[in-house]
This record gives C-alpha cells, structure tokens and sequence, in this order.
C-alpha cells in the first residue's frame, strides 16, 4: 500500500490536471500578443468609422421618418396631398429637364477658325464639328455638371448632336457658329475639364487653333426644354414582372 | 511516469467529454495555474522516485502552486505589469529541472 500510495495521488492529480487542460483546449482561445500602437490606432479609426456610419444611417432613418409622416397625412385625408404632389412635379420637373434652371457654371463659346489659308489646308481642320461639341458636352457630364444648354437648347437624355452641314442640330433645331455651351456645376470642375492641357477643348484651341473660349459665371440661367417627349417603344416594366 | 501521463490522458478524454467550459476572461489565470500543477505531479513523480514522497507535500503544493500562480497572474492583471511572468519562468525552469531529476533517477535505477 506504501508502495501504490503516491502512485494512485498522482494518477488522480493528474486527471484533474488532465480535465483542465482539455477544458482550456476547447476554448479555442487566441493566442495573446501585446498591444502595439499601430493596432490600437487602427481599432481607434474602425471605431470612428463605425460612429460615422451610425449618425449617417440616424440621418438617414430621419429623413425615411419624416416622409412616413407625409405619407401618413395623406392616408388620412389631408387636403395638402396637392401641395405635396405638386412639390414633387416641381422636384421631377427639375430632374429630368423641365424648369429653367440658374446657378454657378461655365460659358463656352466654339467658332470656327477665321483665318485666311492657303488653298491647299483642309478646310475639316478648320470648323467645328458635331463630333468636337459632343467631345465637350462629354467632358462637362463628367465634370459633374448639373445641366448644360447649347445654343439655348437644353441638353437631354434624348438630345442628339447631329452634323447639318456647316450647322448642327440639337433637339430638331438647328443652329449655326458660334455655338455656346452653358453648363451648371462646380465651377472650378468645369473649367478645368474643358481647359485644362491635354483636354478636348484645349486640344481644340491649341491644337487645331479653333475658336474655343471658357469663361467662368456666377450665375448662368439654362432654359428649359421645349419639344415634347412621346415614346413611342418603350414602356415602364410593370412591378412584379 | 507513465500513471501521471495516464491520467493526464484520461482526464483530457473526460474533460473534452464534460459539457462544462468557464468564462474564457479567466483562461490567462487557468493556463498559469495549468503550469503550476503540471510542475506539482513533475515534482510529486521525482519525489515518488526519491522515496521521499510526502501526500500533504504534494497535495498543499498542487493547489498552492496553482493558487499563486493564478493570483500572480490576476494581480498583474491589475496593476499593468505581466507578473504572470513570473510564474511562467519559476514553474516552467523548474518542470525542467524535475524532469531532469527524473530521468537520471530512472535512467541510474537501470544500470
């Protein structure tokens, strides 16, 4: 018994031992690491980021309120339903082209090259052309511009550049040189898309010696479009569908 | 020896077999006191070898040893500074010197 004793205490103390080491595997834990500084700032601008998520989408969740009150008071029959669908017609006119516009933007005049040549130069050098116009009205949409005229013809989806000789067509109305483009947006953007080196419209100037002049506004006025759209193929897709 | 490795091995089965874990905030102070007891069965085979082997001895250093070490490392916990440490190092030389101990005790038995 002296002999088997220390044995069996052992054998015992080691199965304790035996079921805390098991129970501290199955934790699966992650192995510690010292907090170094780096880590701890980029906890710090995840937590930021995460707080600028939360007071936008606060943002968000009110503005979603106040249009479920609006809703709200039309489903109860308030007399103002006409107010609100007409602050929507005025909102969609603005949209999609319908309502004279004013605000900060760009007025670019393109002529067409006025010096005498030689009988030998290509007069296409020379001119403006659909193509030079849409290269530009490109180059103002990626700018950021908010709504562009050319001619006082406004520029829709639907509007087409169309070449009609020494004329252009915008909006089944042609115009001749000098064409001005206005264009409404941030000011500085527009400016630098049209003019900065390597651009169409310093290519335009520079290059070809076309007449092609930006000039910065603070208020521009752009008309509204005048023609009527009918579609004729293509229909709204039926929710559900 | 191989009862102490027995029984670890028995006690692991069992414990990944019981449904019961604890709260994974105490895991530091557990896996020091895990170091102390290990060195406790270490010391209690030697002594076992050495005929020297004392029941109160083994069982107040197993779960003294273990105590210390867990509050060593809970109060290093509290102050910032990694006392735990300490416990790694103490506990962990001296594994290796009972282990030590036990082989040329094992090994000198044979000749």
């Amino acid at each position: 018994m002296k002999d088997k004793g220390p044995k069996i205490i052992i054998t015992v103390f080691s199965l304790i031992l035996g079921i805390f080491i098991a129970m501290q595997i199955k934790l699966n834990l992650e192995t510690y690491s010292p907090v170094t500084i780096s880590s701890l700032q980029l906890a710090k601008g995840q937590i930021e980021n995460t707080k600028k998520e939360i007071i936008e989408l606060e943002k968000i969740e009110k503005t979603k309120e106040e249009e479920l009150k609006v809703l709200e008071n039309i489903s109860e029959g308030d007399d103002n339903i006409i107010d609100i669908l007409s602050l929507d017609l005025e909102k969609n006119k603005i949209y999609s082209g319908f309502s004279k516009l004013e605000g900060p933007g760009v007025e670019i005049t393109m002529y067409d090259n006025q010096e005498k040549r030689d009988w030998w130069f290509d007069i296409n050098d020379d001119v403006i052309h659909d193509v030079d116009i849409l290269n530009i009205l490109n180059d103002l949409k990626i700018a950021g511009a908010e709504a562009i005229s050319l001619n006082g013809e406004r520029v829709m989806s639907t509007s087409e550049i169309k070449c009609g000789g020494p004329t252009i067509r915008i909006n089944d109305r042609s115009s001749a040189t000098p064409f001005v483009i206005k264009a409404i947006g941030d000011v500085k953007l527009l400016k630098a898309a049209v003019s900065a080196s390597g651009t169409n419209g310093d290519i335009l100037k520079n290059v070809y010696q076309k007449g092609f002049e930006v000039v910065a506004k603070d208020k521009i006025i752009i008309s509204a479009y005048e023609g009527e759209i009918d579609f004729k193929y293509a229909r709204p897709l039926e929710e559900g569908d | 020896m191989l009862f102490a490795l027995i029984g670890i091995l028995i006690g692991a089965i069992i414990g990944f077999v019981l449904p019961y874990t604890y709260n994974a905030s105490y895991s530091l102070y557990i896996s020091v006191a895990i170091l102390a007891c290990l060195d406790s069965v270490f010391g209690g085979i030697r002594a076992n070898l050495e005929q020297k082997f004392d029941i109160r001895m083994f069982v107040s250093g197993f779960f003294g040893n273990a105590i210390i070490a867990a509050f060593l490392a809970y109060l290093g916990d509290k102050l910032g500074v990694p006392l735990y440490y300490a416990a790694i190092v103490v506990f962990g030389g001296r594994l290796f010197e009972n282990f030590a101990k036990i082989r040329r005790n094992l090994l000198t038995k044979g000749e």
